[in-house]
């Protein structure tokens, strides 16, 4: 197991007592796997994908990264951000080499790995264009290389085509799936796309509403590339879709509950 | 909007900049002949004033209006230094460093109302006439490149911070890579507002005392012994470097930002 959730509880304190973000919450992610985590909005799945990171603390619970727990963050997980994170003063291969220039590569060095990851994600050409001068699928391409830069165990992905018009969504799904099958990484994708996650996962884990937790796993053994229209990928969609909404509908039950309206 | 249009446009507002400076200095002229004051003399002896002053040395004084420049663009210049030097790496730690900016931040805000130029009899007093228009110069400035610099390193986007920290910048690389580039931009919006903030502090200090000259000195010795066409050419001089500088710097913040994709 490249990454072990155990029993994890994130729970953050509130004015009276405390607000249980994340509960209970079991996982397993082999190498090389894709998955997906699914869920209503403000389900914690972000705090999730944070936690492992290392930018969120966990409240108890296990957390391992091939076998050593996460105390903090590291260039062993690479992240690629909703709202993309560019250096905006940086060019997109200043924004890929970022990481190395931390690790102390030396130049040439850096500019050989920047340049392969520059072409794998398609931006051959644009190595000295600054962030602003790109569109919003280029500029997540430009994060995408960012993160695999530094050639991490799990690539953390949140919701990473949140902020792209539908067009330019599915065309981005269709060329991380290329690079995933290219570089071999591990992936975690937050979404609350149903179809994004069946056109994209091995596995989708099901979040409940707020306290977070699995409320189901599916294993999606459709072969690739996945026609959204075949009948398979509308029955998965549809299953899924149902059990998200009865989801959603318990969501201001599971509220109260909880106690969370932050 | 097309290259004809941007031209016309801009072609429009000259017409208008010359018909707005025609009128000014008709008023002026109308108002001069109308009170006919010997301290208030028409432009046109003003301008040729103003034109001798670059030549001819200033018999009071014995030196050129250029000199005088020299001597008051010298101690601005010196006076943005200090303030640069000092204000800068507070400012970063201000905004970095939350105990950093509740321990200044009251002793900031205290100082901060006292205008500048009720400094001037301090620093003449305490540190002599040459510090004393540099010291009100770096007062004038300090503020407005400090408060820029902190509200620059406070602006940081969270998300760049997470990705850097994702990417594994520990404290000081986040500060060095990413907080203080992010700060630039803001802190040349300060140069800017200090441009202009210091030349007032410069005449005001330069009317206690100036060894060596300098244009507000030469404004207020002018007054002194009559010569009032001269007292407005050294008016004119201040207004002109003034504008220049913080149109230079306005053009280099502009710059700045636009090399660095953060307009």
């Amino acid at each position: 197991m490249i990454l072990t959730i155990e029993n994890l509880i994130k729970s953050f304190p509130k004015k009276e007592g405390v607000m249980v973000a994340i509960q209970d919450f079991n996982l397993e992610v082999k190498e090389g796997e894709f998955v997906c985590i699914l869920g209503p909005s403000g389900c914690g799945k972000t705090t999730l994908l944070r936690i492992i990171a290392g930018l969120e603390s966990i409240t108890s619970g296990k957390l391992l990264l091939k076998d050593k727990p996460i105390i903090g963050p590291g260039s062993d997980r690479g992240m690629v951000f909703q709202e993309f994170a560019l250096f905006p003063w940086r060019s997109v291969r200043k924004n890929v080499e970022f990481g190395l220039e931390i690790k102390k590569v030396p130049p040439t060095e850096r500019a050989a790995i920047s340049e392969r990851f520059i072409e794998l994600v398609g931006l051959k050409g644009f190595e000295n264009y600054h962030p602003n001068q790109l569109s919003g699928g280029m500029k997540q391409r430009v994060g995408i290389a960012r993160a695999l830069a530094n050639d991490p165990a799990l690539l953390l992905m949140d919701e990473p085509f949140g902020a792209l018009d539908a067009q330019t969504r599915n065309l981005m799904q269709k060329e991380l799936l290329r690079i995933w099958l290219e570089t071999q990484k591990t992936v975690i994708f937050i979404t609350h796309s149903v179809d994004e996650a069946c056109y994209l996962a091995d596995r989708i884990v099901v979040m409940t509403s707020r306290p977070g937790t699995i409320k189901e796993i599916f294993n999606v053994t459709i072969p690739r590339p996945r026609d959204r229209a075949s009948v398979e990928f509308a029955q998965l969609r549809k299953t899924i879709l149902a059990e998200l909404e009865r989801e959603v509908v318990s969501a201001p039950i599971a509220r109260d509950n909880s106690e969370a309206n932050v | 909007m097309d290259r004809k249009s941007v031209m016309k446009r801009r072609l429009q507002s000259i017409v208008i900049i010359f018909v707005s400076m025609a009128i000014f200095i008709v008023i002026w002229w109308a108002l001069s002949i109308y009170f006919d004051l010997n301290y208030f003399p028409p432009p046109d002896v003003v301008f040729e004033a103003f034109f001798d002053s670059f030549v001819t040395p200033d018999p009071n004084l014995g030196i050129t209006m250029g000199q005088n420049i020299e001597a008051s663009f010298a101690r601005f210049l010196e006076g943005f230094a200090l303030a640069f030097v000092i204000a800068i790496p507070l400012g970063l730690l201000m905004g970095f460093m939350p105990w950093v900016d509740t321990f200044a931040k009251p002793i900031v805000e205290l100082i901060r109302p006292i205008p500048p130029i009720a400094w001037v009899p301090f620093f003449f007093v305490a540190f002599g006439s040459f510090w004393n228009p540099v010291l009100t110069v770096f007062i004038g400035v300090f503020f407005p490149l400090l408060t820029n610099v902190v509200l620059g390193v406070k602006s940081v986007d969270p998300s760049l911070l997470d990705a850097a920290r994702t990417q594994g910048a520990g404290r000081l690389t986040l500060f060095t890579k990413v907080i203080m580039p992010f700060s630039v931009p803001y802190l040349m919006t300060g140069v800017t507002i200090g441009m202009g903030v210091g030349w007032m502090c410069i005449v005001a200090a330069e009317w206690i005392a100036a060894v060596g000259g300098g244009v507000g000195y030469y404004i207020l010795v002018q007054q002194q012994v009559g010569n009032y066409p001269y007292m407005f050419a050294g008016m004119i001089v201040i207004a002109i470097l003034g504008l220049l500088t913080v149109t230079l710097s306005g053009y280099a913040e502009k710059m700045i930002r636009k090399r660095m994709g953060m307009l």
